[in-house]
């Protein structure tokens, strides 16, 4: 069962996006703001970060980029949510060294598509 | 000298002075000469008659040797006071008798021949002889010495009286002319005075008084009415000064004031960008505040579809799309204002990449069939067959797409839509034609206005009817114009309406800036072309080292450069890369600079291509004549050729904004109809721009 970490501090999204895994049958744990998810995923090393941006005390870019510098963490693919739908936050996401990039609102089936293919890639 | 610096007073006085007593000293002496002449030969006149009368008188006393009546005789001259001796000669010669008025001095007085006859003057005295003769008979000689004291006298008198006369006369003439010059000087010494104060006070309204109607007087006519002149000359020169400095101070203030109302607009504008900037970020962060609650709504709503459907609650499904579709049309309205803010506040950028056409469409068309199936649209796909991949925002073709044919769907019940896609070549580019047609209610031309103007719906009571902000037709608008395409409308209402977009098929990024963006992005080929239309530079030359050469040189100023042997292999290469400059050699062999020149100016798709002609042969003007940009002759000044090249990529179209400012173009001119021409002035005005070109 892949583990997904979900970094997100709106608890209402939290809890509805990590249903939603869930129930597709993912194994969810999640944090509610950067430093969390920072620690988490090194202690919980998941097979798949999806990363809020704006997130209070660390934001995105900053763990994004502290755990794709980081050699034991660097192979986790990491799917940045953001509600900043501007083509810079999509540079800039690849630039942080994202492996892929989704707007908010999620469209879910979208966003399940892209993490089954992060997932397949990795396995493969 | 002395004398030409005296006043003209005293050079008056002393001409007249000089002048009067020359005359009289000249005239006095020429009378007292003439006088004393005269006297002088009365004097001679009467000697020689004493000397007579004596002679004869003493003849006798001569013949009877009787010395004593002789002396007797002689002896009378006592009354005569200026003889002073006299003496009887024998004849003989010897003295026979004598007299003397100082007894002491005969033998000194007495001539030593007294041989001599007349009279003579010796030593300041006048002699005389006579000769005394008695019935015929010379007897001797008589002498008679006067020392003119009479005459002396008479000079000394007349020097005496002349000197008073002139001194006199002088006096009188000096009187008489210090009064007289005054007719000449005093005018002189007032025009001069007046001169004087003119100059001091250059006061011009003070005027020479004139006395005399003489030269002076009209020297003092000319110099008043030479003063006339100037004061009148003055107060124009006064009077246009003032005006100047009038004139100036308004101009002053004028400028001030501008210079406040600039100030003002400066305020007003930085005030103005300043909420512009507020309200573009207002509307990114209320819309991301929108988002999130959103996100819970639509997810949630989803999720419990979900469970629903597979607990087989299927009553509840119904309600929940109803929120997920409420949610998704909120969600769209807040994408689309803020798409707005974006391209208003410039952030828009442009994401280009390659795709293919026809599954785009294929997609759109399978997207809004839910939509058109609604009410009972059909939806008809055209797309032409040799449509190939183009070169844009996917995203936001797609938009624009959607948006067209959402709207064909909204306003049309149980027609036609169909879309036609095909691909045309103009303006040295090929270009990708979208045409949406519907059956719909169509447009009036009054409406055609506003169209494309964000929150405005053809009317009010189409937003109640139709729902819908407004927004749609504006982004696609503004989505067209940031790909530098077309976007045109042609509609007749109540029979439906076509929408007509062109886009570029290979769209160009407006700045350096997004040029670099895209080449971070991931799509590498779309990047790397991306670039070669706007750094790359083409050399066509047969000389190998030249081609290394300048491909070193240019790469180095940051150029993407090809290069090409010959240049039948040229022109097929700017046809390719269409390059920003060429570089052209002349000497070349089978097909030379020249006929390559010729062919890249008369191909309307390379012709706007500057072409930099580098050769040896110096024949500037024919290279100008056949078009090109600029000449350099071998070797290659560098320096120039950088000068020159910046010069055209800070010119290069792809940096300006070219066709896409005018807002959209309508069908081919033949097919336009007379009402539509007169639709609006938007409108003609594009068609203006379309039929000019």
């Amino acid at each position: 069962m892949p583990k997904i970490l979900l970094v997100e501090d709106n608890e209402m999204n939290r809890d509805m996006l990590s249903r939603r895994l869930q129930r597709k049958g993912y194994s969810v744990i999640s944090a509610h703001d950067g430093e969390q998810g920072h620690s988490m995923a090194c202690s919980e090393m998941p097979d798949l970060i999806l990363m809020d941006i704006s997130l209070p005390l660390m934001n995105g870019w900053e763990v994004t980029r502290l755990l794709k510098s980081n050699e034991s963490t660097r192979h986790i693919p990491i799917i940045v949510l953001t509600a900043h739908a501007l083509v810079t936050d999509r540079e800039r996401a690849f630039e942080a060294g994202c492996d892929d990039y989704d707007t908010k609102p999620v469209e879910f089936g979208r966003l399940s598509e892209k993490i089954d293919n992060l997932l397949t890639v990795r396995k493969s | 000298m002395i004398l030409q610096n005296l006043s003209i007073k005293r050079k008056l006085t002393l001409i007249t002075m000089l002048t009067s007593s020359a005359a009289l000293v000249l005239s006095a002496l020429s009378f007292l000469i003439y006088d004393l002449v005269s006297f002088r030969h009365l004097l001679i006149q009467d000697l020689r008659t004493q000397a007579e009368i004596i002679g004869y008188n003493s003849a006798g006393a001569m013949e009877f040797k009787d010395v004593s009546a002789a002396t007797a005789t002689l002896s009378a001259l006592t009354a005569k006071e200026d003889v002073v001796s006299a003496g009887l000669y024998g004849r003989d010669n010897k003295l026979f008798a004598h007299y003397s008025r100082n007894k002491n001095l005969i033998s000194q007085l007495l001539p030593a021949n007294s041989q001599d006859k007349g009279y003579r003057f010796e030593g300041g005295y006048l002699q005389v002889f006579h000769d005394v003769t008695l019935n015929g008979e010379r007897l001797g000689t008589l002498f008679l010495q006067s020392d003119m004291r009479q005459w002396s006298i008479r000079a000394r008198r007349y020097a005496g009286i002349l000197f008073i006369f002139v001194l006199v006369s002088g006096l009188f003439a000096f009187l008489v002319s210090s009064r007289l010059q005054r007719l000449i000087s005093r005018p002189i010494l007032h025009l001069e005075d007046t001169m004087r104060m003119v100059s001091a006070n250059r006061n011009y309204e003070v005027r020479a008084t004139k006395s005399y109607g003489d030269e002076i007087g009209k020297l003092i006519d000319g110099f008043n009415t030479m003063l006339s002149e100037i004061q009148q000359r003055d107060m124009a020169l006064r009077g246009a000064n003032d005006e100047l400095k009038s004139r100036t101070g308004e101009l002053e203030k004028e400028i001030l004031h501008r210079r406040q109302t600039q100030e003002e607009l400066l305020k007003a504008k930085h005030v103005a960008e300043e909420a512009s900037r507020a309200k573009s970020t207002f509307l990114a962060n209320m819309s991301h505040e929108l988002r999130t609650p959103l996100n819970a709504i639509i997810g949630y709503s989803e999720m419990l579809e979900e469970e629903a459907r597979e607990s087989g609650k299927s009553d509840g499904v119904h309600d929940l799309r109803k929120i997920q579709s409420a949610g998704k049309h909120l969600l769209s309205l807040i994408n689309d204002v803020l798409d707005l803010s974006k391209i208003e506040a410039g952030k828009m950028g442009l994401h280009l990449e390659n795709f293919d056409l026809a599954p785009l469409i294929d997609e759109m068309a399978t997207t809004l069939q839910p939509a058109a199936a609604k009410n009972g649209n059909t939806i008809r796909l055209h797309v032409a067959k040799n449509l190939g991949a183009m070169h844009a925002d996917v995203t936001k073709v797609r938009q624009i797409l959607f948006n067209l044919l959402s709207n064909a769907c909204k306003f049309t019940d149980h027609g036609t839509i169909s879309v036609n896609v095909d691909e045309s070549r103009f303006e040295g580019r090929d270009w990708i034609r979208f045409r949406v047609t519907d059956t719909g209610i169509g447009i009036t031309a009054k409406q055609k206005e506003n169209l494309f103007l964000e929150f405005s719906q053809a009317d009010a009571s189409i937003s109640r009817k139709y729902g819908g902000t407004g927004l749609g037709l504006a982004i696609t608008y503004r989505f067209v114009q940031l790909m530098k395409g077309r976007i045109s409308v042609e509609s007749e209402p109540g029979k439906g309406a076509t929408f007509t977009v062109y886009l570029p098929a290979q769209v160009v990024a407006e700045t350096s800036e997004s040029a670099r963006s895209t080449a971070n992005s991931e799509l590498a080929p779309a990047s790397d072309e991306s670039k070669a239309r706007k750094d790359t530079i083409l050399v066509i030359d047969d000389d190998a080292s030249v081609r290394d050469l300048m491909s070193r040189f240019l790469s180095k100023m940051g150029f993407h450069v090809v290069v090409a042997a010959n240049g039948e292999e040229g022109v097929r290469i700017a046809r390719q890369v269409r390059p920003l400059v060429i570089t052209l050699d002349v000497v070349m062999p089978e097909c030379d600079g020249w006929t390559v020149l010729k062919k890249l100016k008369n191909d309307s798709d390379l012709a706007d291509i500057p072409v930099i002609m580098v050769t040896i042969v110096d024949n500037e003007a024919m290279a100008l004549d056949l078009g090109a940009s600029n000449y350099l002759i071998k070797p290659v000044d560098r320096d120039r050729l950088a000068v020159l090249i910046e010069k055209h990529r800070a010119g290069h179209p792809a940096t300006i904004t070219g066709a896409a400012a005018a807002p959209f173009i309508s069908n081919p001119p033949q097919r336009r109809r007379e009402s539509e021409r007169r639709a609006s002035g938007k409108v003609d005005h594009a068609e203006d721009l379309v039929s000019r070109r």
